[in-house]
């Protein structure tokens, strides 16, 4: 592989305190020290650019069956008005189309060309973990992870209400980590997905699941310790109870409560930040939950920011999703209940800047990104596609980066909600330097790739190069040039090429001991052998399209 | 249901239910044994494997596998509509079929996608709420099912959804419009009922629907009674086999769905369609994630086309609308090739029959001969498929990128 300078760019590397005019050297994929003198294969001159590491999108819905039945319940989305989508003029692009769930082909090509080099689905069920990698692996360009849902299954709740050993259930944490091939472990609407199977519609924090009598305070905690204990990079990555629900600012602090300062990131946070004040007893809550974040050095998260228009939400919450399903639009749903192990709901919706519910929502994910003091704890995210769709991110950018631009948006607003808060008196604009951390150190640093989201030497060349301009959003729409280890993908948003992405995973030193225990329950309740429990990583690799593998560290434990 | 010590543990590609709990034991040449199972209809797809493998042809004539795919690759290419049919096979080869659908404009449509339509687009119009075969073996108390039994077509569907066991210990199994199967008779806590239709299958579903939301309807007692019984019911699962359906089989699947939404405001249920055969659910599905649309799509000159009507294979071919066909029978237990004129690439597993005019390549079957995945019928739970023998034959994704690569030589 030849070398390569970016010679005067600007580079903005939080990781490294870094926000200097200088060069970078390429070498094999890598970034390397390159003496100024040196011949290389290639130079870019990044005079008037902003040098970036790639973005890495830590929560969006990419891959697996909620995704996909998304695309089949909306064959409009894959239209423009009545007509078909224009095949792609780039010979290297594969036809593919879609606006809020778009094909995996045309995911990988749109991040790319905004120069983002990995993505990571959050909700990916252990019983359909294959197909979640085998979409990750046919979205091209990016690297990818998946963070496997626990905390619904009917095994971990009744080892929970049964009180067996906390060892134990942490033995079943990591083996189900292992057999899934994930990066990490999500909690959604903890025990919730379950209770609604038992025909419950309702689960507060301290609320004891109908049948196992467990309840989310238990299962938040239990899950985040079995975490630290396996040494996993990411924290638990919490969903919590009630989600959209006015007043679920309580749920939100009590899940906080819960933690007992073990690590956790809350994730698309800005739906689980509502109040009740007002006249119509919905409000925002941002300033509870920033002063609870600025109070709580455990606590990351993302903030899940909806932007106005048609999307679809895609969600492993069957409990939640089925109450919201009447207000979806267009009016049609989906929702499973899923191999004793979890459940999904697929609901559209188009967020409007005249209803005040919607508008309050925009407020609340805005005043997120700015009330809450450590950029490192917050991910810029809009939950792709339920806040928004992921391409709507660099005017999402400029709204966090140009207050005169944002006031001009909240102006188009439905009033009362723009009455109600408080987004107009913050003052505050991010730097490029907070958006590199938002976009890309922050997110590496909290899944633990220590390779990724910096430009230091060492660091994957996973490069973004953008060129300088006063609006934020045109800068962050198409850079000039995107390198995924080392090799230019983009050029200005036309894709150049398309190499298969790597896959990120964990793999944690657990007691094997605790598979003969999910032989037996595979024989007493599930529908699947005991041998087909686990991918290995022939398969994972198969599935995955022969990209990479790349098991990251796991941080050394008392228990390992 | 051990496997005996020469056997190995195997998937079975032949049905929708994917068993893997069972065992198949190679011989020498001949017809591979399943162990562990009397499914006849896993015998019956097990029997094609006893013949010598078939050798690629161009009209007839033995061909090498070179000559064959560079005469396949210029029919495809010189074709203006070519459609890509049958579809039997399995998630691989799909990923490698979708991108040489792309570089000739082919129309996609499986064997049985007049089934798969039926449960598309009621999804398309009012989506739906689905469950799981674990999910129905630990919950369901009562278990309906829509036309018929599926042990019909198959036969392993009781212990699939574990009817019988304990785990539920009193259940009611319904059958709509046809005798209460028989070989449920004895099971330990199962009862059986028969409730005849009320008109056909449309009306009686949709008075089921009224029943359910208690709507003031004048329905026959049996199905006012059956409303009121699955409402009682803590989880019911309503199930149906999409291949049985008449012609606008969407309206009743639209129909289930709607009883399903009614039950869930008040107590719980889901609904399992039995479908997806030879791999024609796992084809849907790559091609839905790949291009965001699924089959009876096409990639032609106005752009991504989905045309759930009238992108169908037979009337395609009646039309005189495409002028190719490429048709994919990998497991051998795909229907019939439908008769036609068109000129015709054949991608075929065991007596599948070459065509008089035309080209045919020889593909192993996953599950057989090749390892590969399949979507289960619930459409959630991907499994692999195991090679049990070496028959030397490519896959059907090892021939698909064969084809594309030449294709795109031809176009360029």
């Amino acid at each position: 592989m030849s070398s390569l300078r970016i010679r005067n760019g600007r580079v903005v590397d939080p990781v490294h305190g870094t926000d200097a005019v200088r060069d970078l050297g390429i070498r094999d994929g890598r970034i390397v020290e390159i003496h100024p003198q040196e011949a290389v294969g290639e130079e870019i001159d990044a005079t008037g650019c902003v040098v970036m590491a790639g973005g890495i999108d830590l929560h969006s819905h990419i891959g697996g069956g909620k995704v996909n039945l998304a695309r089949m319940l909306l064959p409009e989305d894959h239209r423009l008005n009545r007509d078909p989508i224009a095949l792609p003029t780039n010979p290297l692009e594969l036809a593919s189309c879609g606006h809020c769930t778009p094909g995996t082909l045309a995911t990988g090509y749109r991040y790319a060309e905004m120069g983002y080099t990995a993505a990571f689905e959050p909700a990916m069920l252990a019983a359909n973990a294959r197909h979640a990698h085998m979409e990750m692996g046919d979205t091209p360009i990016l690297d990818h992870g998946a963070y496997v849902m626990l905390g619904n299954d009917e095994l971990f709740l009744q080892l929970l209400a049964e009180g067996k050993d906390f060892q134990f259930i942490r033995d079943y944490v990591g083996w189900t980590i292992n057999a899934s091939k994930a990066l990490g472990v999500k909690v959604v609407n903890p025990g919730g997905i379950s209770a609604f199977k038992f025909n419950q519609r309702k689960l507060d924090v301290d609320e004891e699941h109908v049948h196992w009598r467990v309840t989310p305070r238990a299962i938040v905690h239990t899950l985040a310790k079995a975490l630290r204990e396996l040494g996993v990079p990411h924290p638990l990555h919490i969903h919590g109870s009630n989600l959209g629900v006015a007043g679920n600012i309580e749920s939100t602090l009590a899940t906080i409560d819960a933690l007992d300062g073990l690590p956790a990131h809350l994730t698309h946070i800005q739906f689980h930040a509502y109040g009740t004040e007002g006249p119509k007893k919905f409000s925002s809550a941002a300033r509870q939950l920033a002063e609870a974040v600025n109070a709580n050095p455990n606590i990351s998260l993302d903030v899940g920011q909806i932007l106005f228009g048609q999307t679809v939400t895609a969600s492993g919450d069957t409990m939640r999703q089925h109450a919201n399903a009447d207000l979806g639009t267009p009016r049609k749903w989906i929702g499973a209940d899923i191999e004793c192990d979890a459940g999904c709901g697929v609901v559209p919706f188009k967020y409007r800047e005249q209803s005040f519910v919607n508008a309050l929502q925009w407020l609340i994910g805005l005043e997120i990104f700015l009330l809450v003091d450590d950029p490192w704890r917050v991910v810029m995210t809009t939950d792709h596609p339920n806040g928004a769709p992921f391409t709507t991110y660099p005017h999402l950018i400029r709204l966090l980066m140009d207050k005169s631009f944002r006031d001009e948006q909240m102006a188009k607003l439905n009033p009362d909600a723009v009455a109600m808060s408080s987004l107009g008196s913050i003052k505050r604009e991010l730097s490029l330097n907070e958006i590199a951390i938002m976009t890309r150190a922050g997110p590496a640093r909290l899944l633990g790739l220590a390779d990724r989201g910096h430009v230091g030497v060492g660091a994957a060349a996973d490069i973004a190069i953008y060129r300088e301009d006063a609006n934020r959003e045109t800068m962050f729409t198409a850079p000039d040039h995107v390198f995924k280890d080392g090799v230019r993908v983009a050029r200005q948003g036309v894709i150049t090429a398309t190499p298969t992405g790597g896959t990120h995973f964990v793999e944690p030193v657990y007691d094997k001991g605790i598979e003969k225990l999910l032989e037996k329950y595979a024989h007493e309740h599930l529908a699947v052998a005991p041998r087909h429990l686990v991918i290995g990583h022939d398969e994972l690799c198969r599935c995955c399209n022969g990209g990479k593998l790349l098991p990251a560290a796991c941080f050394e434990t008392a228990a390992n | 249901m051990t496997p005996t010590s020469s056997a190995t543990p195997w998937t079975c590609p032949f049905c929708p239910l994917l068993c893997d709990g069972f065992a198949l034991e190679a011989r020498d040449g001949g017809v591979p044994a399943l162990v562990g199972s009397d499914c006849t209809r896993a015998r019956a797809a097990l029997a094609r494997f006893g013949a010598a493998a078939a050798t690629p042809a161009i009209d007839g004539q033995a061909a090498s596998l070179d000559a064959a795919l560079d005469a396949a690759a210029r029919l495809l290419a010189g074709a203006r509509q070519p459609l890509f049919a049958g579809l039997g096979t399995d998630i691989d080869g799909a990923r490698a079929l979708y991108p040489l659908t792309c570089a000739t404009g082919a129309i996609s449509d499986a064997a049985s996608g007049e089934a798969l339509m039926h449960g598309l687009r009621a999804l398309q119009d009012r989506g739906q709420f689905t469950t799981t075969l674990a999910e129905v073996r630990n919950r369901a108390e009562i278990v309906v099912c829509f036309g018929g039994s599926p042990r019909e077509a198959m036969p392993e569907i009781w212990r699939r959804i574990g009817i019988g066991e304990l785990l539920v210990p009193q259940r009611e199994v319904v059958f709509v419009g046809s005798p209460a199967d028989a070989a449920l008779a004895g099971l330990p806590g199962v009862t059986t009922t028969s409730i005849p239709l009320e008109g056909d299958l449309f009306d009686t579903v949709a008075l089921l629907s009224a029943c359910t939301a208690q709507r003031r309807v004048h329905a026959p007692a049996a199905i006012a009674a059956l409303a009121e019984r699955l409402r009682a019911a803590r989880y019911a699962a309503l199930l149906f086999e999409p291949a049985r359906l008449p012609a606008q089989g969407m309206l009743i699947v639209e129909a289930l769905n709607q009883v399903v939404t009614h039950l869930n405001r008040s107590t719980r249920a889901g609904l399992l369609p039995l479908g997806g055969v030879d791999g024609s659910s796992s084809v849907n599905q790559t091609f839905t994630w790949l291009s965001g649309l699924p089959l009876r799509s096409r990639a032609g000159p106005l752009g991504l086309e989905h045309e759930p009507l009238r992108h169908e294979t037979t009337s395609l071919l009646a039309r005189g609308d495409v002028d190719a066909l490429l048709w994919v029978a990998s497991f051998g237990s795909e229907p019939a090739r439908p008769a036609t004129d068109v000129p015709t690439v054949v991608i075929g597993g065991p007596g599948v029959a070459a065509p008089a005019k035309g080209v045919f390549l020889p593909a192993t079957t996953p599950g057989i001969g090749g390892i590969g995945h399949l979507f289960r019928t619930d459409g959630v739970v991907a499994l692999p498929l195991e090679a049990v023998r070496d028959d030397g034959l490519p896959g059907v994704a090892d021939l698909a990128k064969a084809l594309t690569a030449r294709v795109k030589a031809l176009k360029s």
